[in-house]
């Protein structure tokens, strides 16, 4: 700890703050601004050197800058970024077109474009009637999501007895639901709890098109696409605008820390206070209520509430004297399943690898539904998938800030790679991972290894010893169906409030789960609002 | 042609004949109409070896609505449980799991493999039984349409909120849980022990196309837990004579009251004219006409092959063409010289009672990675019984009879089923099983192999599918069949629909023939 920053602890104990925020990730932010929007005076902590959690761009390597754990494809909810006028604050979005490219075992390659008569055309080398449908598939799908988009908005009732309050806020959902005719309406409520692959069966034969479509409902949960409520992950990510196949594309110059750079100074200018390099010891319980933080320092602050932007787990366990809490609930979030399935690899390039198909900003590598559900199979068992589906960004394509002339940087996304090994442990896996991945990209791209300079690869364990991500899971917890709405994190506290007054949460962890959307933090200050009256 | 029925039956298994017995007994002039030579369907005793009866596919019974019971006085025409009071699990490491009725033996084996599981496993079983309680009234209830509702539906949907609102928290917060997670995942929420967990997951396996650790399996589990309701039966037990004598009990009471029960006689089509059914064409010809005609067959011959689909609004054909059949298991029958003798199993009187062979959950979930790709399982997941254990009458004095319930058997399986496949397929089952039961292979006399292929082609089952449709949270309650249609209706005017497509779905239940009764009584009072 500086010197000068425990110098400002004097200021802070003496401010009258009405909220502290524990954790600078992009919802602590978000809440952050609405609340010092609201009028509030608010206060950030975050342990790191730089605002923004898992949404962070980082130089890896000299010269290289890399989005290093969050995908550079993360955006705000609209609704949200409007609010906050993020465009006003340095955030400049650059247009990517194909909006994602699939590559395909025999050297093709499916691009999707921005453009839906281009993409059933392209659609159309390799099914005449999915083309056909494509329009039709992706005016249905936005119609569903709309809705599924109203709901990511609202604060989840408390169930089986919701109070007044929370049955106005479903009154919300109507508007948008009476948009669906009654079959619409009926496939929205069969579709969220189906596999995404069962989804898209109903729509398209080629199974090409299914797989660059269905890698959006797996992303960050350990199943595959024939299980269960994964069409219901698809459909957040869709009304998040996060299915790449189908969003309006752009990409952030800068890499994702832009995003979290410019929510910085959106909550300050809205005059709410960010002291980094500051750690958080513990939340001060007050007759089981909130009332303030301890630093590391041994400083103490108070505030009217605090609102942790930390996963359940870590908030539950770590942040607050066990003895304040009901064991009972305690015992409840040990069985949030994190499970953190995805694996991390970086690239420092000298040129831009060569592909069968033209290099795209976007390069998705799941050419089957078989060879997800495979690669999905190794996790069941606690092991690594040999072959694992990978989402690749190539950002310095659009973006020449990242990397020095000339020379590129290529991310990937791989999944599976469980973050509990049953029989191995990542620190002797690590190596190997990284030359499966390399070597699963380079069936696609020959001359990436020769283009190499410098990389990286982030295990599961790496994410969590590195970035904070508990077990791995940049969603703070596995976004399944049991593990949602009233139930997310824990049905006690699925409201963003928790069993102890005036302490909220704000974080992945909660509805409607992870993402760059920003709406946990948005949901979580407009309750404390709401509380305050 | 010159007797018009009331209503026609297509279909004589356990629901088309439950069906019929309510019909009858509300006055109705009734007739059902069955394909086969032998009423039951797939609830059926047959001797296929002479001397040896099998209970061809369904074999055990639990789900049976006691209130069927009653209404129909089963008991009366044969319906007679012998409780099957142990399971048994032998493990791969030459141990056992064996769990008995009695609460005090059972507690002794689960301290055996592990003591915090023992302490559990009574809370557990609490729950579940707190869990069909909560599900109860819904399995009573024809599915309310919160889509489009009307007066009664909107009726339904409050009596339904109200009893939500009437649960605690714990028991919501944990229905929600089994409406949505795998079966593994709830069951690690309670146990350590893998065997335990392996032998209570299957239940959530069971029909279905999906394996141990696939979310909506926790749902099947519970499914499965809901006969043991009303102190009805407290365990699973098996049908004296078979679940034939389950069909035929349910036959006599329906023929007691006056119901037209005949077999050989296959439907060819229903006859609609103006959009209204006003009755049947057999095969051979002969039309039948009724003011009433209701299909007990899956959706899939109710809709596309019974009717001209044409007949159909294309949303609903559509829909009824999603419907998820996706049979998951076969059926073998062994007549046995002799019983076999099982490793590590610690007293002959387990062979009384259920016999499972699930050592771990990753056996079973092997199991299924092999049909999700396509193939058999090369060690697929048995469900043993040995029926002749509790029912002498089913075999030659020292022979006995063995139903295996086999899991999984892809009904599209690669390259397609033949012969060739089913025998080996047949061999899977007796290796796997002799595995468990060295020298088992030498006591078979006479096997009869059903893939989910002949399932259909015998027993009409769509895909081989055991529950006409798999009971997944997207095609159940007022999904099932499909959104609109859930209320035992269908879109042609005096058709109705019976099987275990509609609500509650599959199994030994009778649920879907009372429900449509009821609802056809309603509409024609």
């Amino acid at each position: 700890m500086t010197s000068a920053t425990a110098a400002n602890f004097g200021k802070l104990a003496g401010v009258a703050w009405d909220a502290i925020i524990v954790g600078a990730g992009h919802n602590g932010l978000v809440a952050a601004a609405y609340l010092a929007r609201a009028g509030k005076r608010v206060l950030v902590l975050e342990r790191q050197p730089q605002a923004g959690g898992a949404a962070i761009t980082e130089e890896l390597f000299p010269g290289f800058r890399f989005s290093s754990v969050a995908e550079g494809t993360g955006r705000l909810f609209a609704h949200v970024a409007a609010d906050l006028q993020l465009h006003r604050h340095g955030l400049k979005l650059l247009p990517i077109d194909p909006l994602l490219t699939a590559a395909l075992p025999n050297g093709g390659c499916l691009s999707f474009w921005s453009d839906t008569a281009r993409t059933a055309a392209e659609i159309a080398r390799h099914s005449k009637a999915d083309a056909a449908r494509w329009p039709d598939f992706c005016a249905a799908m936005q119609r569903l999501a709309a809705v599924v988009a109203r709901l990511m908005m609202l604060i989840p009732p408390a169930l089986p007895a919701p109070s007044g309050r929370d049955l106005m806020e479903l009154l919300k959902l109507v508007a948008p639901a009476r948009r669906l005719n009654r079959k619409q309406l009926a496939d929205l409520v069969r579709t969220l709890p189906m596999p995404v692959a069962d989804m898209l069966d109903e729509w398209f034969e080629c199974d090409a098109l299914k797989a660059a479509l269905a890698v959006d409902g797996v992303h960050g949960v350990s199943l595959g696409p024939r299980q269960a409520g994964t069409a219901f992950v698809w459909l957040l990510a869709l009304a998040a605008g996060q299915v790449p196949a189908l969003a309006a594309a752009s990409q952030l110059q800068g890499g994702v820390g832009a995003l979290t750079q410019a929510l910085a100074k959106a909550a300050t200018s809205l005059g709410a206070q960010l002291r980094l390099n500051t750690s958080v010891q513990q939340v001060v319980v007050k007759d089981g209520r909130a009332a303030g933080v301890v630093l590391a320092s041994g400083e103490e602050i108070s505030a009217r509430v605090v609102i942790s932007n930390a996963d359940p787990r870590t908030t539950f366990q770590r942040l607050i004297d066990p003895l304040e809490v009901d064991p009972v609930f305690l015992r409840s979030t040990d069985t949030i399943k994190y499970r953190g399935c995805t694996a991390r690899m970086h690239l420092a390039l000298s040129g831009v690898p060569r592909f069968a198909f033209d290099a795209a900003a976007r390069i998705r590598i799941a050419p089957g539904i078989n060879y997800i559900e495979q690669a999905s199979d190794a996790a069941k068992y606690g092991s690594w998938s040999r072959q694992p589906w990978l989402d690749v960004t190539l950002p310095t394509l659009a973006d020449t800030t990242l990397a020095p002339p000339g020379q590129h940087v290529l991310s990937i996304h791989a999944q599976y790679a469980p973050y509990h090994l049953r029989s191995q442990d990542w620190d002797t896996q690590r190596a190997t991972l990284g030359s499966a991945i390399l070597s699963t990209l380079a069936q696609f791209a020959p001359d990436v290894p020769q283009l190499v300079l410098h990389s990286q690869v982030l295990t599961p364990l790496d994410l969590e010893r590195n970035y904070g991500l508990p077990e791995g899971s940049s969603t703070h917890g596995e976004m399944t169906l049991d593990q949602a709405l009233h139930m997310r994190p824990v049905p006690d506290c699925a409201q963003y409030r928790t069993p102890i007054q005036q302490l909220y949460l704000c974080g992945a962890g909660t509805h409607p789960g992870g993402g760059c959307t920003g709406l946990n933090g948005h949901n979580a200050a407009r309750q404390v609002l709401r509380d305050w009256g | 042609m010159a007797e018009i029925y009331d209503a026609i039956i297509i279909g004589g298994g356990h629901n088309g004949l439950t069906c019929a017995a309510y019909l009858a007994r509300a006055g109705r002039k009734v007739l059902v109409l069955e394909r086969r030579h032998i009423l039951g369907g797939a609830a059926v005793s047959e001797q296929i070896y002479p001397g040896f009866t099998y209970t061809v596919c369904s074999y055990v019974v639990s789900l049976l609505r006691p209130e069927i019971i009653r209404d129909l006085e089963l008991p009366r025409h044969g319906l007679q449980i012998l409780p099957l009071v142990s399971s048994f699990v032998p493990m791969e490491n030459g141990d056992h799991l064996a769990l008995w009725s009695d609460p005090a033996t059972t507690r002794a084996e689960l301290q055996r493999h592990s003591k915090r599981d023992a302490d559990a496993y009574p809370e557990f079983s609490q729950m579940m039984y707190k869990m069909g309680f909560a599900v109860k009234p819904i399995l009573g209830m024809v599915p309310p349409n919160p889509l489009s509702p009307g007066v009664d539906d909107l009726r339904r949907l409050l009596e339904l909120g109200r009893h939500a609102k009437g649960l605690d928290a714990r028991t919501f917060q944990q229905l929600t849980k089994l409406m949505t997670m795998s079966a593994t995942d709830f069951l690690d929420e309670w146990f350590e022990s893998d065997v335990l967990k392996a032998l209570t997951a299957i239940n959530g396996i069971i029909g279905t196309m999906l394996g141990p650790r696939s979310p909506g399996t926790a749902y099947v589990m519970l499914h499965h837990f809901m006969g043991e309701l009303d102190g009805a039966f407290t365990v699973w037990g098996f049908q004296k004579g078979g679940t034939g004598a389950v069909s035929n009990a349910i036959a006599g009471a329906a023929r007691q009251h006056g119901a037209v029960l005949r077999c050989n006689a296959p439907v060819a089509q229903v006859i609609v004219r103006n959009g209204q059914a006003v009755g049947v064409a057999l095969e051979n010809g002969e039309e039948i006409r009724a003011r009433t005609v209701v299909s007990g067959l899956d959706p899939r011959q109710t809709f596309l092959k019974l009717v001209d689909s044409r007949q159909l609004p294309a949303e609903f054909a559509t829909a009824i063409g999603n419907f998820k059949y996706r049979g998951s298991s076969g059926k073998v029958n062994l007549a046995l010289d002799g019983l076999p003798t099982f490793t590590s199993m610690p007293d002959r009187a387990l062979l009384q009672g259920m016999i499972e062979i699930c050592p771990s959950i990753d056996f079973v979930e092997r199991a299924y990675d092999d049909a999700k790709y396509g193939e058999f399982s090369r060690r697929p997941f048995l469900d043993v019984l040995i029926p002749s254990t509790i029912d002498p009458t089913l075999a030659p004095p020292g022979k006995h009879v063995m139903s295996i319930f086999v899991q999984y058997a892809p009904y599209k399986l690669n390259g397609g089923w033949n012969a060739q496949q089913r025998a080996a397929f047949g061999d899977a089952v007796v290796n796997t099983l002799e595995e468990f039961a060295p020298g088992i292979k030498n006591l078979i006399l006479h096997r009869q192999v059903l893939s989910p292929w002949d399932l259909e082609q015998d027993f009409g089952l769509a895909e081989g599918n055991i529950f006409h449709g798999e009971l997944t949270l997207d095609q159940i309650f007022f999904l099932r069949p499909t959104a609109g249609w859930a209320k035992f209706r269908t879109p042609i005017r005096n058709y109705y629909q019976c099987g275990s497509g509609t609500h509650p779905g599959g199994g030994i239940t009778g649920g879907p023939g009372r429900l449509a009764a009821m609802e056809i009584l309603r509409s024609s009072k």
